[in-house]
């Protein structure tokens, strides 16, 4: 049984005062999470991420289709124990502290008092706020209290988390902790979906992605099958280089970029056969600094599959 | 936009779509119709407190009670504590006072809360003071009790109109009949009965006045006018005193033909100990030529009452 | 229940530190400051004025507490978004909803208590200073236990109120739901004017529509007892009864009416 499962999922929003139009956020998302996978949902802002968040929290409702999450339809209270959710540039109440909001978020799960307190503290030394749990939220940095957000979505242990953009707002020790983090639940065999536009975190994390644009599935599977990892060319970098060979360089290879300390990056095409051009370069005076292959990267691939998406259908 | 006919049968089975609205209407209506129920069958015993009889005498006051909204009760404090105010500064003010406001505001007070019995009796009090204390008109004071009887015809303000046609305007064939009437009301005190024999047996007369006011010192409690009867009745006191001075002064100039040189001299020759002086202690003023007797100016007892003229019905 | 009962204490919790009880030390500070200033000003009738100031600073700071911390209980989680980290817990809407409710009712009944406390206070000392002949003048002992009559339907008064910021809340912005609320309560205060439109107006369907209007919109004139009370005036138990009932009933519909629009309510 899927984790998290989608079938054409639908929104559609009213827009405009005087003569609403419906305006198609989400169209048709159909998407199945397996148990136990770190799930990306990637996609640029505004392509329909967080209203298919919203769909399976249930804070919106679909206007066709339907959703599952661990076999119960979305919207189940019962399910929600089972389950976390960090919202995008989570809000929480200026004026409980952090031990206090997560206390009482601890407690609508159904932990009794004594329980609520151990959990609690162990979700806070786990985002790495032990030591500003008797703060006010209001005095937290946004870094801060998107480590709250984290530790809410954990506080259940849960068997499924969604996670929408996880990463905003920490600053890169704050990335590498909720990496981590990401890491350790699916150690201990719980599925993560989250969703994010900063591409080299999921390529990093990932299972498997799906990538969404103008509220439409562009593409989705797994990372190193929908990544070609073909040879796109190669990158040479040689330093030393006399003028006369300078001066021919350009026409010879094209794509030429100086570099600093005199060394010059030099594109080479995929079938260039780099130790030729290389023992060729040395006997011209230059120095080989350094040689590296250029793959597809998933941001390449997301540039694709944006800029060709169809324009989003208005009206139905 | 409603879901369920868009989404397809297949997906409605596993889709929790907004919940169903129906249901709600149902409650919605028959909580509805329980509301009005309950407000028909309280409604039959159950009026808006209003005046009874706002259509005849809610003027000025009626766009004041709208604006008060349901704080017309704190609204007429207000306008209480200004007419107060505004009493004691005109008393204060000079040669150019008038008290042209103050009816108006008492109405006001009055209109906002009808039962605002203090309003009426000190009201009237302060309206029927002849100047310079006051504005003099014991008609508009009439005039606003009568407001207080048609409210709810307690005793106290057939006492007062009573009170005013005693005093002020010296009609005691009214007083006699206010007090009457007064002690006719409900809950009316005993004596109220005896005043009006007495007022309309010997009205006006210092007897009958000294009844009124101690009547109204051992039975009416608020301070202002415990404080008024007992300044009245020191009056009488004094003009009891000048009574005795006048019959003594009478005596000495039958018996030795001329004035007395000095008090000490009537003093001795009444056997009286020591010099006669009125209830706050200050010698009393004899005219040379006259040989009328009244109280100094500088005491608090002067101007003494007028006597009434006529005498009283007999 | 848990679930309402956990909501309403976290509302309460919030509303004890955020605002609240500064409107308290204000509510008791201006009492007594009144109170004294008065019984030097007024001629012996301090005893009624601070009765009336009292029952009105009373349903005044209650009805701004229901208004605007109701307005705000719903729209402020929503427009912050917080109401994302709720609902997503096992906590249904309506039981969301209805936490916030009873939280809101929770402080306003301490606020009350506390408020009502700090009258009978003054009451009390008022009481003991003022001469045994003035005390007889009044139309009502000072320390009155039937002004609890009107506290008590003030109270009633005020949940409704807050029912009604708290319908608005879930389909408004705060500032319409704000002056929808106020509006309701200025015409639930005049309310009765239109039950007797007949004798003002002679048409027929005017008069139906003030009829149908009189018994829909929120009849609050009935909860107002401050007068009788302050001058001793005796409230019919079946009156303060029906009203309590009225009041229950129109609550439970508010309530009812919320929980429908707030459940079916997109969270964009």
């Amino acid at each position: 049984m899927p984790a998290i499962e989608t079938e054409a999922l639908t929104k559609d929003y009213l827009v405009g005062f005087w003569r609403p139009r419906p305006y198609r956020a989400l169209d048709g998302m159909t998407l199945s999470v397996e148990s136990g996978e770190v799930f990306g949902f990637l996609g640029p802002n505004g392509a329909g991420k967080s209203t298919t968040l919203k769909l399976l929290m249930q804070l919106i409702f679909p206007t066709s289709g339907s959703a599952r999450i661990l076999g119960s339809p979305v919207g189940d209270v019962a399910v929600r124990r089972r389950i976390g959710f960090l919202a995008e540039n989570p809000y929480y109440y200026d004026y409980l502290t952090a031990e206090e909001l997560l206390t009482y978020f601890a407690r609508l799960f159904g932990y009794t008092s004594a329980e609520a307190k151990t959990r609690v503290a162990s979700v806070l030394d786990q985002v790495g706020l032990g030591a500003e749990r008797r703060m006010r939220l209001r005095s937290f940095s946004k870094g801060m209290i998107q480590r709250v957000g984290l530790a809410q979505a954990l506080l259940n242990e849960p068997e499924v988390v969604f996670l929408d953009e996880p990463m905003s707002g920490l600053d890169p020790l704050g990335r590498r902790d909720v990496r981590d983090l990401i890491l350790g639940l699916r150690k201990r065999g719980c599925t993560v979906f989250f969703s994010s536009h900063i591409l080299s975190d999921a390529e990093a994390l990932c299972d498997r992605v799906a990538i969404v644009a103008q509220g439409k599935l562009a593409a989705s599977g797994r990372l190193n099958a929908l990544l070609a990892f073909e040879l796109q060319g190669w990158e040479l970098v040689i330093s030393n280089v006399p003028e006369a060979l300078a001066a021919t360089l350009p026409a010879r290879f094209g794509s030429v970029t100086s570099l600093s300390h005199g060394r010059v990056a030099l594109k080479l095409a995929a079938d260039a056969e780099p130790d030729r051009v290389i023992s060729t370069l040395r006997a011209e005076g230059a120095s080989v600094e350094s040689l590296n292959p250029i793959r597809h990267s998933l941001e390449d691939f997301f540039m694709q599959h944006v800029r060709s998406a169809p324009q989003r259908a208005t009206g139905l | 936009m409603n879901p369920s006919t868009q989404s397809t049968t297949a997906a409605s089975t596993s889709l929790r779509a907004r919940p169903r609205v129906r249901p709600a209407y149902a409650a919605i209506a028959v909580l509805l119709a329980a509301a009005i129920a309950i407000q028909v069958v309280r409604d039959r015993g159950w009026k808006a407190y209003e005046p009874e009889n706002s259509v005849m005498w809610l003027r000025s006051g009626d766009a004041a009670k709208r604006a008060a909204l349901s704080y017309d009760e704190l609204a007429a404090d207000v306008y209480w504590i200004r007419a107060v105010i505004y009493y004691g500064e005109r008393r204060l003010a000079g040669t150019h006072r008038t008290y042209d406001q103050l009816y108006a505001l008492l109405d006001l007070v009055t209109s906002l809360d009808p039962r605002f019995k203090a309003a009426y009796r000190f009201g009237a009090l302060f309206l029927s003071e002849p100047p310079p204390g006051g504005p003099g008109r014991p008609d508009l004071a009439i005039a606003l009790l009568e407001r207080g009887v048609e409210r709810d015809g307690d005793w106290e303000y057939y006492e007062d109109i009573g009170f005013v046609h005693y005093w002020w305007r010296h009609d005691y064939k009214s007083a006699a009949e206010w007090f009457k009437r007064a002690a006719e009301r409900p809950g009316a005190p005993s004596w109220l009965l005896g005043l009006a024999a007495t007022t309309l047996a010997v009205g006006g007369s210092r007897e009958s006045s000294r009844q009124l006011w101690t009547e109204l010192l051992n039975n009416v409690d608020a301070a202002y006018i415990r404080n008024q009867a007992e300044h009245r009745l020191q009056q009488l006191d004094a003009m009891d005193t000048i009574d005795t001075i006048t019959a003594a002064l009478q005596r000495f100039r039958d018996r030795t033909g001329r004035m007395p040189s000095s008090w000490q001299e009537l003093a001795a020759a009444e056997r009286w100990r020591g010099i006669p002086v009125d209830p706050a202690g200050v010698p009393f003023v004899v005219d040379a030529q006259t040989g009328k007797v009244d109280v100094a100016k500088s005491s608090p007892m002067w101007p003494l009452p007028a006597e009434p003229t006529q005498g009283p019905p007999r | 229940m848990r679930q309402i009962w956990l909501g309403a204490n976290a509302v309460f919790r919030e509303s004890v530190r955020d605002r609240v009880p500064y409107s308290i030390v204000v509510f008791a500070v201006l009492m007594i400051a009144a109170s004294y200033l008065i019984s030097q000003l007024t001629a012996g009738q301090d005893m009624k004025i601070i009765k009336d100031l009292g029952l009105a600073a009373l349903s005044i700071f209650g009805l701004l507490i229901a208004v605007f911390i109701g307005v705000g209980l719903v729209t402020k989680e929503v427009e912050k978004r917080s109401v994302y980290g709720l609902l997503t817990k096992p906590l249904s809407r309506a039981e969301f909803l209805l936490g916030k409710y009873a939280g809101l009712v929770m402080t306003l009944a301490v606020n009350l208590a506390v408020m009502t406390a700090a009258l009978y206070a003054v009451l009390f000392f008022s009481n003991l200073m003022a001469p045994e002949g003035l005390r007889q003048s009044w139309e009502a002992p000072a320390v009155d236990p039937r002004m609890l009559t009107a506290i008590v339907l003030i109270f009633a008064e005020l949940m409704l109120v807050t029912a009604l910021a708290l319908f608005f809340s879930t389909f408004t912005s705060p500032l319409w739901a704000t002056l929808l609320t106020l509006g309701l309560w200025v015409a639930g205060h005049f309310n009765s004017d239109l039950r007797n439109f007949g004798t003002v107006v002679d048409s027929a369907p005017v008069i139906w529509l003030a009829r149908v209007i009189y018994y829909v919109i929120p009849n609050l004139a009935p909860f107002d007892v401050k007068g009788e009370v302050v001058h001793g005036i005796h409230v019919a138990a079946r009156h303060v009864a029906y009203t309590l009932a009225y009041a229950a009933v129109y609550i439970g519909l508010l309530l009812t009416a919320s929980v429908t629009i707030f459940g079916r309510r997109d969270f964009k």
